[in-house]
């Protein structure tokens, strides 16, 4: 075995959590049970990791192994990197989209071998119908570097792939044809979506955030939920509190539905405006170029923060502004496009 | 004095006049006072008497009302066994109304009224099988929109959309019953090829999302000494079940017999012809009789 194919899979399990390293070794499924069963995982993890690294050398494993692990600790760490979303397109005509995974594999390999000449390019299929392919870049007189390498999840049959942002810029051109290409679309493009999350950008992008939809079987009574009223208070004035609350509750639950929201860090909207004003003379109404602002919400989790803001009553103030400067924002489309709050006005 | 006197009688009078017009000024203006006093005490005696029956009379009425609930209950006693009839004649009307509404799933399209529109659900079959559901909510306004739905992403919902939604309702929902049902079915193949007929194939069943595009080795005796079938079948239809291009080679194959040459052929107009899982039936079938023949 090939000593940096050694060090390699030396440094990647050595980034695995010991509790975790079983789960992946067995996803792996590069090393038997026997063998697996040889080890004592209860040991230091260097000891651990030097008797692992012997079994693997016994089994011989390859480049190819090595960055197969890597993927899968990915995938357990998807958290780890942030991901951009792209959005391919067909031309007007086209025909139905018959994918070969065989097909695409060879293509997309072949179109980044044929530019760059040391580059390692390896794929894992899962079960949702979604690819995952690591790309360890290098140059032609370099060999591919295989600590940054980049990740991109395609799912089949659709015009969606999620990219690991990275530092090396300058091969995502290259990147973008090789999927292009392969997939059999003309262009692509990339859409104003970044997140951690790989599974709330996939619930936005397939608009898959909203599971629960109203049968004759489902019918669930509507839950009395606690408004957390002051009871000693006067029940008339109790009474004219909960009218306001429901309606709130009610306009929070049509927007933003009883599902776990998608989780996005933040939110940019570009707003071009101009200012009305009741006093003549204002300097910032008498302009004749309107004013362009940026407006970024920011949270850990943007959207149940945006939620709980409607019991705290701040809801009508945020949701006219939001209303406001959806309509006049440019760019960030998607984003405004899927959350209901803005498309209602 | 003499200058008193005759004022006196003057001063008098004067005095008297001024005093008498001032005294009769003080006599309205206090009679004015008590009756202007009078009127509001007057007014704001309705008024207490008023807000007293706005008081009382719901009070009343409650009393009233409690005392003929209490009536009722009393009497309601004896009855109970009438009731308990009603309530089931109720319940078996409720039970036969949630019937009829599932059945309206066997129909493949049924829907529910929701506050903004309407939630349809798309319940696919094939060949008998009652297969995935899928739903589309839409939100009737002008222009009519998709709210959410529950549509797999490579189901082209949008062009499908862009084409009918707005100009004919009907057309839409027929048509995304087509390709749903089609999907549905390839895919049930596709399974049933994979779950029974794994003996038969030699290497794993490669497939794609939409299920359109097929590609498998299998041997028709798998103890056997002879040569693996590859077969790829390509679904250009996606609004059809059975594939419109298959291709069937035999591995190993230079010259073949002429009698592989004819099983080729005939298995390319099989998987043209009938369901994926059919001809694998009938393989499975072919080749227990011919082994049964054998011993």
């Amino acid at each position: 075995m090939d000593e940096t194919v050694a060090e390699f899979i030396k440094r990647t399990i050595l980034k695995i959590p010991l509790n975790e390293l079983t789960t992946i070794l067995k996803a792996w499924d590069f090393l038997s049970e026997n063998q697996l069963q040889t080890v004592n995982f209860r040991q230091r993890k260097e000891s651990v990791v030097q008797h692992l690294i012997h079994l693997c050398e016994e089994k011989r494993a390859s480049l190819n192994d090595a960055a197969l692990l890597d993927i899968i600790y990915t995938q357990f760490h998807q958290h780890q990197k942030v991901w951009d979303v792209f959005q391919m397109s067909k031309g007007p005509g086209e025909d139905v989209d018959l994918f070969d995974m065989k097909q695409f594999k060879n293509s997309f390999k072949k179109i980044l071998q044929r530019a760059l000449k040391n580059v390692t390019v390896s794929f894992r299929e899962t079960e949702e119908n979604a690819v995952w392919i690591r790309i360890a870049w290098g140059t032609q007189y370099t060999k591919p570097n295989q600590y940054k390498p980049t990740y991109v999840v395609y799912y089949s049959q659709t015009p969606y792939a999620f990219k690991s942002s990275s530092t090396l810029r300058r091969n995502t051109p290259l990147l973008g044809q090789a999927l292009t290409v392969a997939s059999k679309h003309h262009q692509i493009v990339k859409m104003d979506l970044r997140s951690r999350y790989l599974d709330s950008l996939k619930a936005i992008v397939f608009k898959q955030y909203n599971q629960t939809f109203e049968t004759h079987n489902s019918a669930t009574p509507l839950q009395e939920r606690s408004l957390g009223l002051d009871i000693n208070m006067d029940s008339r004035i109790i009474h004219e509190n909960i009218v306001e609350k429901e309606r709130v509750q009610r306009i929070t639950q049509e927007t933003f539905g009883d599902y776990p929201q998608p989780q996005l860090e933040f939110a940019q909207y570009k707003l071009e405006t101009k200012f009305k004003s009741d006093l003549n003379g204002s300097i910032l109404a008498e302009r004749e170029e309107p004013l362009r602002c940026l407006i970024k919400f920011s949270s850990p989790h943007l959207l149940e923060a945006l939620k709980s803001l409607a019991p705290a009553a701040l809801f009508s103030r945020i949701q006219k502004l939001l209303c406001y400067s959806a309509s006049h924002s440019q760019g960030t489309q998607d984003l405004s496009s899927y959350v209901p709050l803005y498309t209602r006005c | 004095m003499e200058q008193a006197n005759p004022l006196r009688p003057d001063g008098e009078s004067k005095g008297g006049v001024l005093a008498h017009l001032e005294r009769l000024e003080n006599q309205t203006s206090r009679s004015r006072k008590r009756s202007e006093a009078q009127a509001q005490e007057r007014v704001l005696g309705t008024k207490i008497q008023k807000l007293r029956h706005l008081r009382d009379d719901p009070r009343a009425a409650l009393w009233h009302r409690r005392g003929s609930v209490k009536a009722c209950i009393a009497n309601v006693e004896p009855n109970r066994t009438v009731e308990v009839n009603e309530q089931e004649a109720l319940e078996e009307k409720l039970e036969n109304v949630k019937a009829i509404l599932q059945a309206y799933h066997f129909t493949g399209l049924s829907g529910k009224l929701t506050s903004r529109g309407v939630c349809v659900c798309i319940n696919t079959a094939f060949e008998g099988n009652l297969l995935d559901s899928y739903f589309v909510d839409l939100v009737i306004q002008k222009p009519l929109r998709i709210h959410h739905h529950s549509v797999p992403v490579f189901i082209p919902l949008e062009e499908i959309a862009a084409k009918y939604l707005q100009t004919n309702i009907q057309h839409f929902l027929f048509s995304l019953c087509e390709y749903l049902n089609a999907y549905s079915g390839r895919k049930y193949q596709a399974d049933r090829l994979q779950s029974d007929f794994a003996a038969l194939l030699t290497g794993p069943l490669q497939r794609n999302p939409l299920c359109n595009l097929l590609s498998f080795t299998y041997k028709l005796d798998p103890g056997g000494q002879s040569f693996p079938f590859c077969a790829r079948l390509l679904y250009k239809d996606l609004t059809a079940t059975l594939p419109t291009d298959v291709t069937v080679t035999c591995q190993g194959g230079e010259a073949l017999s002429t009698s592989w040459e004819e099983q080729r052929a005939s298995h390319e107009t099989l998987f043209c012809t009938k369901p994926l899982h059919q001809v694998f039936a009938s393989f499975a079938r072919r080749e227990k009789l011919e082994m049964s023949l054998v011993s």
